[in-house]
């Protein structure tokens, strides 16, 4: 290499354009001639002033991209419902019967892998722990919602997820104490349950009992104490029954909790 | 560590599966932002830009094929969405209304600070298509070859223009450090 054609590959180094050997010949020419380290330096300070204090964009961004993705999932599940029923209902008793015995067969083999493969692949795994990842993003931004029915999409992705984090716990018992709709903290109950196997788990499920003025989600909670048999839930049902406000069903519910955990 | 590539994370959402577009999402939002905010300075807009670019690639997802290379087909979206916005649409958001954002910080060297600035200086005297072509070429992994078929030119026009821009800026830079 010369000096004319290490200038002219100058830009193609700093930009990262240089092929392999170009770019060990480009070396061995600087090494040879250091008095040129200073043009190289030059121009890599003008193309790194380039790199500007970038602003991170917000958690709005992210709200905005995962409803969207949400929407155009429900979308479609719409358009394959739509498509789907009638094309099965108006087909030929053949074509019915031919639909019908695949889809058999196609159970069979699946139940066989099911069964018989202990395989993994690895790079599936990694993949199933990133959409993991996007679908524990998807649960937190869509339980700070104001809609009450994107909560409980959040609440049903969260019943989805294979592995529960820290994060999405904490957001499920923020919304099994606080959130101003029933339907939502039922679900809570329900997606919290799946996990009662945790041991802060089921101490924050007993310690959020106390906390809960609807008596759906007081039997709903009554039913999961029995379920898991939960001695330490008695007090705080004594306590809450202690209060003057209670539904006589959820009441009478406890009562028989109680009688049940003794 | 083994992750599936951009191309075949893309094939997933052709095919209907759409959780995978999240995966690129998270893969390709900040260097998407970037992109935007060297181009128009508005953090506000480039939200909305970035939000946009998804929205095409849902829409068009069907027009993606084995033969392409992702992220070039990306970039000439996102370059899309920025030119028809600026055709379409010149107003510009009221200051008030935009969200805060948080500066990195960088380590504070006097030097740098300086050449910083006179940088600025020289890059705001480029012309907009200047700029997105340095802007581009910046954009890891994209080669003259990507970045020409985004700007819809040749490999060796881009590359000639590209050098021109490095020797224009570098003598721009050294006249203001004279000053």
């Amino acid at each position: 290499m010369d000096y004319p054609e290490f200038k002219d590959l100058t830009p193609d180094y700093i930009t990262g354009n240089l092929s392999e050997a170009e770019l060990i010949s480009f070396k061995q020419f600087l090494e040879k001639n250091p008095e040129y380290q200073v043009e190289v330096d030059e121009m890599l300070s003008v193309w790194n002033c380039f790199d500007e204090e970038i602003p991170k964009p917000t958690v709005t961004m992210d709200t905005h991209f995962y409803n969207l993705l949400h929407t155009a999932k429900q979308k479609q599940q719409k358009k394959i419902l739509l498509f789907s029923f009638p094309q099965y209902f108006f087909t030929s008793l053949t074509k019915q019967l031919v639909y019908t015995f695949t889809v058999i067969v196609l159970g069979f083999v699946a139940g066989l892998m099911f069964n018989f493969e202990e395989f993994e692949n690895e790079t599936e795994g990694f993949t199933n722990s990133e959409v993991e990842d996007v679908r524990s993003q998807l649960v937190l931004a869509l339980l700070e919602q104001p809609s009450a029915t994107k909560r409980l999409q959040a609440v049903n992705e969260a019943n989805k997820l294979n592995e529960i984090t820290e994060a999405i716990i904490k957001a499920l018992f923020t919304t099994l104490n606080s959130d101003e709709n029933v339907n939502v903290r039922l679900s809570a109950v329900e997606a919290l349950s799946k996990y009662s196997d945790i041991p802060e788990v089921r101490e924050g499920l007993v310690s959020s009992i106390i906390l809960q003025e609807s008596p759906l989600v007081q039997i709903a909670l009554a039913d999961l104490m029995m379920v898991l048999q939960e001695k330490r839930a008695v007090d705080s049902f004594e306590l809450l029954m202690d209060k003057e406000d209670i539904h006589n069903s959820a009441r009478a519910k406890m009562e028989k909790t109680i009688k049940f955990l003794i | 560590m083994n992750t599936l590539s951009d191309n075949a994370l893309m094939l997933k959402v052709k095919s209907g599966e759409l959780d995978a577009l999240g995966l690129l999402y998270e893969r390709y939002k900040k260097r998407l932002f970037g992109y935007f905010y060297q181009l128009n300075r508005d953090p506000w807009l480039c939200e909305d830009m970035v939000q946009n670019v998804f929205v095409r690639i849902l829409k068009y997802k069907g027009s993606y094929t084995d033969e392409n290379k992702f992220l070039p087909w990306l970039f000439q979206i996102a370059r899309n969405v920025n030119n028809d916005h600026f055709k379409r649409n010149k107003k510009i958001p009221e200051a008030g209304i935009l969200p805060k954002y948080e500066i990195s910080d960088l380590s504070f060297d006097p030097t740098m600070e300086e050449n910083k600035k006179l940088l600025q200086e020289a890059i705001n005297k480029l012309s907009p298509e200047k700029k997105e072509l340095v802007v581009l070429s910046k954009i890891q992994e994209l080669k003259y070859r990507d970045v020409a078929d985004i700007v819809g030119s040749t490999e060796g026009a881009v590359r000639t223009k590209v050098h021109r821009i490095l020797q224009e800026l570098k003598e721009i830079f050294i006249e203001l450090d004279k000053r």
